[in-house]
């Protein structure tokens, strides 16, 4: 069984070590191994357009995880008190939302936004707002964000309300029969107990969106998020620099993890595995 | 279509005339006329109507905004030129790359691209400007791209009806590379390139996933046209295509590392990928087949709506300086159509075969045309024999 | 804001404003994408490729031309997802039931690791090791000579076990991690055979789990495009494969919408039928371990 659990381990690490070991690669393909040398590091830090679509990546996943997490935890304490055929609905949206392929979301959210920009782009102009030479309405990071935060969104609804249904409801109840504010027992009782899983979707939010390449593909326009980077470079013969990339990031998220784990530890809390 | 290649000498007294007469009659603008006829640089200079001549291009730094976009293929660019055009005007240089034109054309189609300028081929220039996804150009914003330096067959394809769309970048030819030390025999045509790839390089060639190239190439084991929309001649070529199908190693654009990995003997390839691989590895050949297959040129073109017009101008006027240009041809080791660019060039490139083929292989080969690309059966064709 | 209890107007106008962003997102970017898609999908390619109005069904008929994608993701799909289960079960019975207290939350951190590098770059990484300098060079070393991996379905499959195992592992875990261990105990103490205790007691036990992961494993491959494009070298062909070079080489607006739509038709029906077929009651359960 041991042996077992260590085989799984080398399989799901050997490829990452292949990467790390790649980073420090001193050939001028990433197809060949020459030890070792960290010269891709330091032209990885020098290229404008990794560090640029890094930056992106950073601002769309953050932002669309901000989003993501407020809307879905809004929706989620709302729905508990939504019954009959809206509510209906809005589990069926949700659902929908996680269940069809990003491709799928990608391709419609492309095609809709386009009809909707051709639509309203000359009304815009004829306003008199925007300039009426360039639309103001075009493909970039706001589709990206739009597009990643449905799905994130209906991820964290369901996170959410997962936790809400295991609640203890007496504390609310407590704190309604002592006169407490909604809002001050929503800070104070609810907020606490359901913070874990706002934080697990925030997490899942920020990782899905960091690391989703076909939506973006799709509506990003000119934008070029870390995923489609690499997939570029793929294209032309991929360099060091995007080994130099992944580790960096697998070193950033390491350490986090590594964080997280010590503080929920020292916190006592049991556990820790969602996320 | 075939013709001397050398047309970049200067303007010649008859053609001068022809030239003439053609702009009385109306039917070449005067931009035309002044840039094929080599007025247009004195006018230019003269009228001081000059915004970026090559020396001083630092004039205006900081007015043409902080960035500009590009949508080009891949290795194709030399990233320390973005870097001098950056220090000289303060914009930034965005890059996307494609793997194919039709990737391209979709993605202006579907809009809102935010492209300012991008790298269509000769044979989507008309479908472009039918589609009315191009920005005429003007030319006074292009003070260093002079007509008469340049081979006119890779100019021509940039006018439609009368007005310039585009201006050269590169040229080149679509051939096949080889792994000599693993290919046994000598292959210098299409039809042996086929058939190896059934027999003793079964499993080792990759061909592109682009409908134009690969299709055209399996019409030349028939000796059909590279460009051929008969239904009767695609039909041959998808029954080819089938037939090959389960000893293909792959379907697959980015063929260079499978060629360095030594997984891929024969790739269809093009002239720069085929120098870059001979340089790193020299038993790795570059071949044109021999019955001919596609000549062709890149160019650089400004999309409708470009958000960022005047540094779409400035860029493309800065990488078409003759300086600034060769340094992209030691990147990415495609020829220019640019006689002042040229010249720039180390005698190893000038006379290099995979980048300037011996003329009887040249003479063979054909433009892509337009329909070529945009018709609907050959792109059936295509998803037929990669879903097969 | 958000107590429960109270009732009447003020309520339902907050509740009514906790509801709106979420509405608004899902009826600008999920129910109008897809009665666009759906309107599009009737329609004919435009000369030059993209869209041009029309009331037809020629591409719904137009279907079988991309059977092969359809029945290779529906091989596939599955077979990559019964992998996954396969492998995955006994790493996460080994972690809820066998490994050490003090261990636990480091393995199972490194189960999760691997999500946060590039998926991307991690299914490139197959690439090499795949390919004829990875393990075909070390099978030849000890004589088996010409294996061929890269560019295969077999490099697909490995691609898909490898990217989606981790998402397979934590469901199943969670639920194991729920079970009651002196239900194991008492089963042994029965007289239960291992065996029969696993088939009996633990195996339903942790369904719940086992069905979240296969079908959050199952939903993803069926849009699966990068392991198909990467590891398959364009010729093994997903569905997601089809709807890229439709919308993105031949510019057949109408056809890929038809075929978006067909895929998000099977895979519906497809997870209405399993959710029947292992019991409607889990289904609640079942998402909450996401």
């Amino acid at each position: 069984m041991r042996l077992y659990a260590a085989a799984v381990y080398l399989f799901l690490y050997g490829p990452i070590a292949l990467i790390v070991l790649f980073s420090f690669n001193s050939g001028r393909h990433a197809a060949s191994f020459e030890c070792c040398a960290t010269f891709w590091y330091s032209r990885t830090f020098n290229n404008t357009f990794l560090i640029e679509a890094l930056l992106n990546s950073l601002l769309i996943a953050g932002t669309t995880a901000v989003l993501a997490t407020i809307m879905g935890t809004m929706a989620s304490l709302a729905l508990q008190r939504v019954k009959g055929p809206l509510r209906l609905i809005f589990d069926a949206l949700t659902y929908i939302a996680i269940i069809i392929p990003g491709i799928v979301i990608g391709i419609a959210t492309l095609v809709a936004l386009v009809t909707a920009f051709d639509i309203l782009n000359p009304w815009i102009a004829s306003l008199g707002l925007g300039d009426a030479r360039s639309n103001t309405l075009s493909l970039g990071y706001g589709s990206v964000i739009a597009a990643h935060t449905l799905f994130t969104m209906a991820l964290v609804i369901i996170i959410v309300r997962a936790r809400i249904q295991g609640m203890d409801r007496s504390l609310i109840e407590a704190s309604a029969d002592l006169y407490a504010t909604p809002w001050a027992t929503f800070r104070q009782v609810t907020f606490p107990q359901i913070f874990p899983a706002v934080m697990a979707g925030f997490l899942l939010s920020f990782t899905f969106s960091f690391d989703d390449f076909i939506i973006a593909f799709f509506v990003a326009g000119s934008e070029t998020t870390l995923p489609i980077y690499v997939f570029s470079s793929i294209r032309r013969g991929i360099t060091p620099e995007t080994n130099v990339i992944a580790t960096v990031v697998l070193t950033v998220s390491l350490t986090l993890l590594i964080i997280a784990q010590v503080l929920t530890r020292s916190r006592a809390d049991r556990g820790g595995g969602k996320g | 279509m075939p013709k001397k290649i050398d047309d970049n000498a200067p303007i010649s007294a008859k053609k001068f005339m022809d030239e003439l007469r053609r702009y009385e009659r109306g039917s070449v603008s005067r931009r035309h006329f002044l840039g094929v006829t080599g007025l247009g640089m004195a006018t230019s200079v003269m009228a001081g109507a000059v915004p970026m001549l090559a020396g001083s291009r630092g004039a205006n730094a900081g007015s043409i905004g902080d960035r500009v976009s590009m949508a080009t293929w891949p290795n194709y660019f030399d990233t320390a030129n973005f870097e001098t055009f950056k220090k000289d005007t303060g914009a930034d240089v965005q890059v996307s790359v494609f793997g194919s034109n039709e990737e391209m054309l979709a993605k202006l189609q579907a809009g809102g691209t935010g492209w300012d300028v991008f790298v269509p081929t000769n044979y989507t220039i008309s479908t472009y400007v039918e589609l009315d996804l191009i920005e005429p150009l003007d030319l006074s914003r292009l003070p260093n791209f002079v007509e008469k330096h340049y081979i006119k067959r890779f100019i021509d394809p940039g006018t439609v009806n009368g007005k310039v769309y585009a201006v050269p970048k590169n040229w080149g030819t679509t051939g096949f590379v080889l792994n000599r030390k693993k290919v046994k025999s000598n292959p210098t045509t299409w039809k042996e390139f086929w058939d190896l790839s059934r027999t003793s390089a079964t499993g080792r060639v990759m061909v592109h996933d682009y409908q134009l190239t690969t299709i055209g190439n399996a019409l030349k084991y028939f000796g059909h046209s590279f460009n051929s929309v008969d239904p009767k001649e695609l039909a041959d070529a998808e029954k080819l295509l089938l037939d090959v199908k389960p000893h293909l190693f792959a379907i697959n654009s980015d063929y260079q590392p499978g060629m360095r990995s030594g997984d891929a003997w024969m790739s269809i390839a093009w002239t720069g990928d085929g120098l870059q691989l001979h340089r790193d590895i020299p038993e790795i050949d570059y071949v044109l087949g021999k019955e001919g297959g596609e000549l062709w040129s890149d160019f650089y073109a400004i999309p409708k709506g470009a958000p960022h017009l005047d540094a779409a101008y400035a860029f493309i006027n800065f990488l078409i300086d003759p300086e600034i240009n060769a340094k992209e041809v030691h990147a990415h080791g495609y020829p220019v159509p640019d006689a002042r660019t040229t010249a720039l060039l180390p005698k190893e490139m000038t006379q290099d075969p995979i980048m300037y083929p011996a003329k009887d292989l040249l003479d063979a080969l054909e433009f892509g045309a337009a329909v070529t690309l945009t018709d609907p059966l050959r792109a059936e064709i295509m998803a037929r024999f990669k879903a097969a | 804001m958000a107590s429960t209890g109270n009732t009447g107007g003020p309520n339902n106008r907050v509740t009514a404003m906790l509801l709106l962003p979420t509405t608004l997102w899902f009826f600008l970017l999920l129910v109008m994408p897809l009665v666009v898609i759906a309107v599009y999908s009737l329609g004919e390619r435009a000369p030059a490729g993209g869209y041009q109005p029309a009331l037809t069904l020629a591409q719904y008929g137009n279907l079988l031309a991309r059977l092969k994608a359809f029945t290779n993701t529906l091989t596939l799909a599955p077979l990559g997802t019964v992998l996954c289960l396969l492998i995955a079960y006994p790493l996460a019975y080994y972690l809820a039931v066998k490994a050490g207290r003090g261990a636990k939350p480091f393995l199972l951190t490194l189960v999760i690791i691997p999500f946060w590098t590039s998926f991307l770059i991690r299914t490139y990484a197959w690439i090499y090791i795949l390919g004829g300098r990875g393990i075909p060079r070390l099978l030849e070393m000890i004589g088996i000579e010409d294996v061929r991996l890269i560019y295969t379905p077999t490099a697909v499959l490995i691609g898909i076990v490898y990217g989606y195992l981790p998402l397979m592992v934590l469901p199943i875990y969670v639920s194991l991690e729920k079970l009651d261990k002196s239900l194991l105990e008492a089963a042994s103490d029965l007289g239960a055979s291992p065996i029969r205790t696993f088939f009996q007691v633990t195996l339903p036990l942790s369904a719940p789990g086992l069905v979240t992961g296969s079908l959050l494993v199952f939903i993803l491959l069926m849009g699966e495009y990068l392991i198909p494009a990467l590891l398959g070298g364009g010729k093994v062909f997903f569905v997601g494969n089809a709807l890229v070079d439709l919308f993105l080489q031949s510019r057949n607006w109408p056809f890929g919408s038809a075929v978006a739509i067909a895929l998000v038709g099977i895979m519906l029906a497809a997870v209405a039928l399993y959710l029947t077929l292992v019991g409607r009651d889990r289904d609640r359960q079942n998402v909450s371990v996401l």
